[in-house]
């Protein structure tokens, strides 16, 4: 049937068809903005972390008597605990750390080179107090400078991210460059540190003490490819066992630990994704109704209209192109309800602008399940006799 | 009465003639209101007033004085350092006032030393706590005064998990190595949300099990668990120094409550936080600007942007999910209804007057709204469960009470009229003759 | 143009079978104006479906134009129906949410006419009923003459080879089912053939071959002069 036909029948029929409109626009502004979260989101978890994520497993500890979380008995539980670690077939390095890459929360401090204190203070540059095994369990490559060595233990000397360096620094040599933290002797390439430093990728490393471990600590392991379950499943025994008095959290993989600091991103758009699905749901259940109630109150015009010859290719295609052109129709009022809900959820969250594909997408969705749910309510009009069209009700 | 089971009768009978749309509409109808409660459920426990007989008295105070010359930091700190808690303590306006922070340790008792120790979630805070808050006591007090002394008042829970019973007011226990008093035990008592810290996000958690003298805290070096700053801080790390160095130093990690009785009393504690900020500048300290803050307990989640936005998003999605399945229904229901035009038609023509009619519909409304009512609650319980295990800091959040149930029945009701409503009138005020035509 | 030899149609239920139409042998010239007439059951409204192939046979043959109708697919049933047949219900048909316009158009629209063929169709279809001033307005806004008329405006509006007209007058008063009648004798004369289902005698008088069914069988058919038909202004005067 020809577009003006539809339409007229559709606007003799006002608040029906506002219904289904309606229902239909926000189906699309939903779905839409769902789709866009869950892309962002994925984009967030997704992002390089500069991390073998797979190979490093970590987990806090924290001694359960208080007097083990002060020197020196903390450094002397600490070596026992990486010397039986590093024992564990298929760990290739073992370190701890005040905290992990990758994690909610952690400690940061403010840095800046001693004599610029006001052109070059960053303020939130998440701080690394550990040892010289760090950078092969991080996996970081040097970029300038030297790595820390056991002989660095208790200097000031410390190794900063490449990205905290050029911004420090810019184009000169870091290397022997003196911060509030300490003398720089090297640079590492990036990796994701804290989510919510000043910038993500920042780090400062340095083999200072950690002086008392009333947060706790965490052990991070460095393992083969393809060991970490294997490893992780004796950690928290080897740990046990290396001291008995030790509260012990759960074996993170590195994988994990960025999950979690995503967790609210990602709970958010599976949560949408599930509503989305239901909101398609919902749609087809619409189609299907609003078409099997068509063809059972449009009986007669159906019959009369294969009396005067319409086949049955015709007539499915009557019903499918009606379904069709309100979903088309909703789905442009769908556009404007896409935009302004984009703008409300950013202001309550970060969302990003809706690209123009994403809606035309989104129709073509939304068709392909209005389709669906008519076909068969489509069919059953064709099976309608034309003999209908004689019969007087 | 005997007309409503008449009327409910013919409902019946008007599902069973075609029970796919009718369900169909239920399921969607249900789906709706499903999405729409469990997100309700969690925003009303996020956001209701846990006091609401005394929140409009209960003040949260912050101060804008971290040291350094920033002009334009007017948002002060979220913890505030012990010098300043100290200046304000005592000022006589309040009437209850107590600072605080949150920690973690590892207790046992004294008969039980070779136990393995229980992780324990630490309050470090002031007498007054527990009337700010009205805590309700089972056995004994809270301290006597502000003082550190080793008296400990515990909850109902921790009193069983470590006695096996609640009147354990005199007995000792080991926390973190060092010997305690129980001197109060508390009654059942929980603040959802627990707007008395909501730093870190933790207005979702469950009170503590331990409360401790703020003084004692700082004697043994026991740090916030939330938030700790150290602002220009010099300190070798040595812990026998941390209690002189955290009391005179910018070493930020208190909250601080008052209770304010009256109006009056707020502008007078308004005037006092103002000059004590001009003493201050005076002394040459408080370097930044002036920015007292004085947050109501109702305000203190959006002040300290604790709010879960996750929840706010979701909550506008699930309104507008519930649109759409409300337009939906009463689409599906407007169809349903006008197949069965002719049947009302042909009562109307037997003499049923539009008042029967109407309360037909009635009818049809209460038998809609107590399956919807059923399925909406099964729906609910999947979106909480859904929710809690995406979302897991909203595990907290998840109950109902009888007044909550009582609500979303009058919703269902309410939401199954407006659906039943304009096919109703549509059918059964259209002319006769029309329809008997057909 | 209709030919049909032993044709039956049985219709069947778990129990009883119904012999709707036995062994039927029929046959229309072009150009005739036939009436079938016969008592309520006696299977006239399915040998009109049957003759419009909106039902199937069981057993026989059909000829329509010369072309037997066994045996074609939906689709080209349906190419056949919009093309040789147009057809007038006793109930008019119309669909409401239609102009008059669309209503005449539709059939049109099946054929795959342009747009400026269609118009000039139903434009020519309306004058020859009278209706070329209202083509915008709705079947409700019309008295039931003039609707009948717009269904014999959609009928001969693609030119068929016959009309089938089931009943036209049998919803109208008899004013109007005079002009009605006109109209077919007119559109008659212009060389369409036409079978029309009637329960009134004097209309099957005025057919130019009047044909009973009686159980399903054709009884006899019975060849009447044509009467001359008196002018309507004469007759409402």
């Amino acid at each position: 049937m020809s577009v003006h036909l539809i339409l007229k029948s559709l606007l003799r029929r006002k608040v029906v068809t506002a219904l289904l409109l309606l229902q239909l626009a926000v189906t699309l502004g939903l779905v839409v903005n769902s789709l866009l979260l869950a892309s962002a989101a994925k984009e967030l978890v997704d992002q390089p972390t500069g991390l073998a994520l797979e190979q490093i497993l970590t987990v806090r500890v924290k001694p359960t008597s208080a007097s083990m979380r002060v020197e020196p008995a903390l450094s002397e539980v600490i070596n026992r605990q990486l010397a039986a670690i590093r024992l564990i077939p298929g760990v290739e390095a073992a370190e701890y750390a005040n905290q992990t890459p990758l994690r909610q929360g952690g400690s940061s401090s403010n840095l800046f080179e001693t004599d610029r204190q006001d052109q070059s203070n960053i303020d939130a540059v998440p701080y690394y107090n550990t040892g010289s095994q760090i950078f092969q369990v991080l996996g970081t490559r040097l970029i300038a400078g030297r790595q820390l060595t056991e002989l660095d233990k208790g200097t000031q000397n410390i190794v900063l991210t490449e990205k905290l360096a050029k911004q420090l620094f810019a184009e000169q040599n870091p290397v022997g460059k003196s911060t509030n933290q300490g003398t720089v002797v090297g640079v590492v390439s990036d990796f994701y540190s804290q989510r919510y430093a000043t910038d993500q990728s920042y780090g400062a490393i340095n083999f200072m003490p950690m002086a008392r471990a009333e947060m706790g600590y965490q052990l991070m392991v460095r393992v083969a490819a393809g060991q970490s379950e294997a490893v992780r499943q004796q950690l928290t025994d080897v740990i046990r066992n290396a001291e008995p008095e030790m509260d012990i959290d759960t074996v993170m993989r590195m994988d994990e630990n960025r999950d979690e600091v995503f967790r609210s991103e990602i709970g958010l758009a599976t949560l949408l994704a599930v509503l989305s699905g239901l909101m398609l749901l919902v749609a087809m259940i619409s189609a299907y109704s609003h078409a099997h109630f068509h063809a059972l109150q449009m009986q007669k015009e159906v019959g009369i209209k294969r009396a005067l010859g319409a086949s049955k290719a015709r007539v499915l295609l009557d019903v499918l192109s009606e379904s069709w052109l309100t979903t088309a129709i909703g789905a442009g009022f769908g556009i404007l309800v896409c935009y302004g809900l984009n703008i409300s959820l950013a202001k309550v969250i970060s969302i990003p602008a809706v690209p123009v594909w994403l809606p035309l997408l989104t129709l073509v969705l939304l068709l392909l399940c209005v389709t669906l749910a008519t076909w068969y309510p489509a069919r059953i009009a064709t099976r309608i006799s034309p003999a209908t069209a004689t019969k007087t009700l | 009465m005997e007309a409503l089971l008449h009327n409910l009768k013919l409902s019946w009978f008007s599902i069973k003639r075609a029970p796919l749309p009718y369900a169909l509409t239920l399921l969607i109808l249900s789906l709706g209101l499903g999405t729409f409660f469990s997100n309700a459920t969690l925003y009303y426990w996020m956001n209701r007033d846990p006091l609401p007989e005394k929140s409009a008295s209960l003040f949260m105070v912050r101060l804008n004085s971290t040291p350094g010359d920033c002009t334009d930091c007017f948002d002060p700190p979220r913890v505030m350092s012990y010098m300043d808690m100290q200046k304000m303590s005592g000022s006589g306006i309040p009437s209850a006032e107590a600072a605080m922070f949150s920690s973690e340790a590892y207790a046992k008792t004294v008969e039980n030393q070779q136990a393995t120790p229980s992780h324990v979630n630490l309050r470090a805070t002031q007498r007054d706590f527990f009337k700010l808050f009205n805590v309700p006591f089972l056995h004994g007090e809270t301290w006597p005064d502000n003082n550190a002394r080793m008296e400990v008042v515990i909850s109902k829970n921790t009193a069983l998990k470590f006695f096996s019973r609640t009147d354990v007011v005199g007995q000792e226990m080991l926390i973190d190595d060092q010997l305690y008093k129980v001197i109060g035990v508390l009654s059942d008592w929980a603040m959802l949300p627990r707007l008395y810290d909501v730093n870190g996000r933790r207005s979702a958690e469950p009170a503590e099990d331990i409360y401790i003298p703020l003084e004692t805290a700082y004697d043994l070096a026991i740090q916030s668990n939330t938030q700790n700053s150290f602002f220009d801080v010099d300190w070798d790390g040595d812990v026998k120094t941390y209690p002189q160095m955290a009391r005179t130093n910018f070493v930020n990690q208190l909250q601080f409550w008052v209770q304010l009785d009256s109006p009056e009393k707020v502008t007078q504690y308004q005037q006092f936080l103002k000059n004590l900020v001009a003493d201050e500048k005076a002394a040459g300290r408080h370097t930044r600007p002036e920015s007292n803050k004085l947050d109501n307990i109702l305000d203190v989640q959006k002040a300290m942007r604790a709010t879960n936005e996750q929840l706010d998003a979701f909550a506008l999605v699930a309104s507008l999910f519930l649109l759409v399945c409300v337009v939906n229904a009463s689409h599906l229901s407007l169809n349903r209804y006008m197949a069965n035009q002719y049947e009302f038609s042909l009562r109307r023509a037997l003499g049923a007057s539009r008042l029967q009619l109407q309360s037909q519909i009635l009818a049809d409304v209460l038998l809609s709204s107590v399956l919807a009512f059923a399925a909406a609650l099964l729906f609910a319980q999947l979106g909480l469960w859904t929710i809690n295990s995406l979302l897991p800091s909203t595990r907290a959040l998840a109950g109902w009470d009888w007044q909550m149930l009582g609500v979303m029945a009058l919703f269902v009701l309410l939401i199954s009229y407006l659906v039943t409503l304009y096919p109703a009138l549509k059918t059964s005020f259209s002319p006769l003759n029309q329809q008997l035509k057909q | 143009m209709i030919k049909i030899n032993n044709l039956s149609k049985i219709f069947r239920t778990d129990l009883i079978e119904t012999h709707a139409l036995r062994q039927i042998n029929l046959q229309v010239n072009e150009g005739e104006f036939a009436a079938l007439t016969g008592p309520s059951g006696s299977g006239k409204s399915t040998l009109l479906n049957v003759l419009g192939t909106l039902e199937s046979f069981d057993q026989g043959d059909y000829l329509l134009d010369g072309r037997s109708v066994k045996g074609l697919s939906d689709r080209e049933l349906s190419a056949l129906r919009n093309e040789k047949i147009g057809f007038i219900f006793q109930g008019f048909n119309l669909i409401k949410d239609f102009s008059l316009f669309d209503n005449i158009e539709l059939p049109l629209r099946y054929r795959g006419f342009s747009a400026a063929e269609r118009k000039r169709r139903v434009e020519h279809a309306l004058e020859t009923v009278g209706l070329a001033a209202r083509r915008d307005y709705h079947p409700s806004q019309l008295s039931g003459g003039q609707q009948q008329r717009v269904a014999i405006a959609r009928a001969i509006a693609g030119e068929p080879r016959i009309l089938l007209a089931d009943e036209p007058t049998g919803n109208l008063d008899s004013l109007m089912a005079r002009q009605v009648m006109e109209l077919l004798e007119k559109i008659n004369q212009q060389g369409c053939t036409i079978l029309m289902v009637t329960h009134d005698p004097d209309q099957a008088r005025r057919a130019n071959r009047h044909i009973q069914i009686v159980d399903g069988q054709l009884n006899d058919a019975t060849l009447y002069e044509p009467l001359g038909y008196e002018p309507l202004t004469a007759a409402g005067a």
